[in-house]
């Protein structure tokens, strides 16, 4: 964490794209996907901009599969200069939206959308930040993120899928920026304190490139000189295993750590019968009259 | 180590010559660049040969470690000396150890001058270990160890700890020789009879009494070659052992501390409060906490044990930590690099002639290159591929 104050040399940005189209401000206007994609765009192209040094990647997550959009597997598109913008960033956006047409037109026409599997997208995110760090000279200092962004609400299906990849992240220090474009996401929330990223609920879809550009842009060590939306307050509880209730006390199992709101004989998620204490110490009494 | 040696009735310097040299082979440009990769690959799936099947884990663990603080410990064998290099391994361990088992406890003993003493209590507070390890290292080494002593306060401090706890007992031992008030081997009995697991990691050579201890209480023991080798072996502690059968399973109860916004007048300042972990050094005065949810006192960090009424206070997230022991990501396959796929699929980088091995998760179809698949393996316990799958993502745990 020492690290922090000194400026890195590069900086590797992980975008993840929720393009689930079940997501609300999708369902609602279709093309207002076009409007957040060119946001994402330019801020990758600033992201670019900033240091020549900087890598970046783009994630696209699909109710079906995650892709990469950017970098493109192989070999790279051939770009030439247009209206005298910078080849890098034709590439970026060229590959970004032809990589999403493919992603999009490869859904299963038969299948209904589900929920946003961000968490296999952020797993390939944390591979390739560590496959960045592998190639790069040693005495390069490398800082680290993910930004998600993402207007699907989370559920508890993906828990242990988001907490192993959290703590990953949290230990090879990648901070986890999460930009929620419709709905509160306490799980992500989670993620960015855990981290150390920041959370954003963005209150306009219009102003999006906006919000991205200022809040999301700086580094990690650039951010503690900027006022910054704050962490807020993140609900720790445990849910209970047994009602999915969120608890304050609670019962632990022993061997598999699972929670449960009433003290049971045997746990239901490992089948371990617990050892109840209590009666056992009247039986010397009872001898003892005997005697 | 001590099983690998039992199996094989010999030592390794009875095994006849190993004509390491001929492994080497030039490819048809008389270079062996591939070759070495293939070694360092090799080498490094070694590395991290893991556990499967259905263990079940002691989690919450209660581990004392005993370093030897005797003479031979300023030997310069390990560079800069043996006590400087098991310091400095130490604080890695102390960190690696909480991140594996987050509702641990961990505990500090030295021998020195034929005494053991107690240097930390057992606690779940890692900068007070690390405090106190880093605070060793201007130490004066004397004296001889004592094992017994040594073993004899490990049993005190383990022994009145609930049947559900794991008790482990890690010494790391330098000197060839111990200095024993009375009969080792009922100490060792004693033990034994407590379900205490004791390992030894010995800094010199292998030496029977401890051989003898470790076979006995269930643990393991190791000899270290160099500083690489005591690290690995170090770090193999920190993942939870198999649970002892003598263990007995137990609900725990256990507090989460909900910090809920007390500012039903927002205008006013919060009061001041103490946080209960720094009252014994006068600090920690204000700012926000965690309020244990049976005596509201006040607790900077978690987890802990609260130092009122004595509940165990744990955000759920740590609990969550360590549910990829228990739901383990299956092994992907190892399969020759044919050309099924171009590139990773986690990281996107091309396969190229170096790899020879590929490796291919048989749930999702997907194929990763070795570092992903150390990765995936080791430290993330997802598979990429299968997390972002509709009908694969859910790992249900598996009881049969």
């Amino acid at each position: 964490m020492a690290d922090d104050e000194i400026p890195s040399d590069s900086s590797t940005l992980v975008i993840i794209v929720d393009t689930n189209p079940n997501q609300r401000y999708i369902t609602e206007d279709p093309k207002i996907l076009t409007g957040c994609l060119d946001a994402v765009i330019a801020f990758a192209n600033s992201h670019l901009m900033q240091k020549s040094r900087n890598e970046l990647a783009v994630i696209g997550c699909h109710f079906h599969k995650s892709e990469y959009l950017y970098p493109s597997p192989g070999k790279p598109l051939d770009v030439r200069q247009i209206d005298g913008q910078y080849e890098l960033f034709t590439l970026v956006e060229k590959t970004v939206k032809m990589r999403l047409v493919n992603l999009i037109k490869s859904q299963p026409q038969e299948e209904k959308p589900g929920e946003s599997l961000l968490a296999g997208a952020l797993a390939m995110g944390l591979c390739f930040i560590s496959k960045v760090r592998r190639e790069a000279s040693p005495a390069l200092k490398i800082s680290s993120r993910i930004l998600i962004v993402t207007g699907s609400s989370d559920t508890a299906a993906q828990y242990i899928n988001y907490m192993n990849v959290f703590f990953t992240a949290q230990k090879q220090q990648v901070l986890i920026d999460v930009c929620s474009l419709d709905k509160h996401l306490s799980l992500l929330q989670q993620g960015c304190d855990i981290t150390g990223g920041l959370y954003l609920k963005v209150p306009t879809l219009e102003g999006l490139l906006q919000y991205l550009l200022w809040v999301f842009l700086p580094e990690g060590s650039e951010r503690k000189q900027l006022v910054l939306p704050g962490r807020g307050r993140v609900d720790y509880r445990a849910a209970c295993f047994c009602h999915r209730e969120l608890l304050t006390i609670g019962y632990v199992c022993s061997v598999c750590l699972s929670v449960f709101c009433k003290f049971s004989p045997i746990c239901t998620t490992c089948h371990t019968v617990f050892k109840i204490g209590g009666p056992l110490p009247i039986k010397p009494k009872k001898k003892k009259m005997k005697v | 180590m001590a099983d690998d040696e039992q199996d094989l009735k010999e030592y390794r310097w009875e095994t006849g010559y190993e004509k390491t040299w001929e492994a080497i082979k030039e490819d048809e440009d008389g270079l062996v660049e591939g070759l070495v990769a293939e070694f360092a690959q090799k080498a490094a799936r070694k590395a991290l040969t893991p556990r499967r099947g259905p263990v079940r884990l002691g989690m919450m663990r209660h581990l004392l470690v005993a370093i030897d603080c005797s003479e031979a410990m300023s030997s310069q064998d390990l560079k800069p000396t043996r006590f400087l290099c098991t310091l400095k391994l130490l604080e890695k361990f102390i960190e690696e150890f909480f991140d594996q088992n987050p509702l641990s406890q961990l505990g500090l003993i030295t021998m020195k001058n034929k005494r053991a003493e107690k240097i930390t209590e057992l606690s779940g507070n890692i900068r007070k270990h690390i405090k106190v390890v880093q605070g060793l290292l201007n130490l004066a080494l004397t004296g001889e160890p004592s094992l017994q002593n040594t073993l004899e306060m490990a049993h005190r401090v383990l022994k009145p700890l609930p049947g559900h706890a794991s008790r482990e007992l890690l010494v790391l031992f330098a000197s060839l020789t111990t200095c024993d008030p009375g009969d080792v081997n009922t100490t060792i009995q004693n033990l034994k009879n407590e379900g205490i697991r004791c390992s030894v990691i010995g800094l010199a050579a292998e030496v029977r009494i401890c051989k003898k201890l470790c076979q006995d209480t269930g643990g393991d023991y190791g000899v270290v070659l160099d500083d690489v080798h005591y690290r690995s072996l170090l770090l193999e502690h920190t993942s939870p052992p198999p649970r002892a059968r003598a263990l007995d399973a137990g609900l725990v109860k256990m507090g989460f501390p909900h910090t809920a916004p007390p500012s039903t007048q927002s205008d006013t300042e919060p009061p001041i409060t103490i946080c209960m972990c720094h009252i014994d050094e006068g600090e920690g005065v204000g700012g926000e906490g965690h309020l244990c949810p049976q005596c509201r006192s006040k607790y900077c960090s978690l987890p802990a044990q609260c130092r009122t009424c004595g509940l165990t206070l744990a955000s759920a997230p740590h609990l969550a930590r360590s549910y990829h022991h228990l739901f383990p990501v299956d092994p992907f396959e190892e399969l020759k690099n044919d050309g099924q796929s171009q590139f990773c699929f986690a990281c996107v980088r091309s396969f190229t002639d170096v790899d020879k091995q590929i490796y291919r998760c048989n749930r999702c179809v997907e194929y990763y290159c070795w570092e992903c698949e150390s990765m995936i393996s080791s430290t993330l316990h997802v598979c990429p591929g299968c997390a972002s799958r509709p009908h694969l993502y859910q790992r249900l745990p598996d009881t049969s």
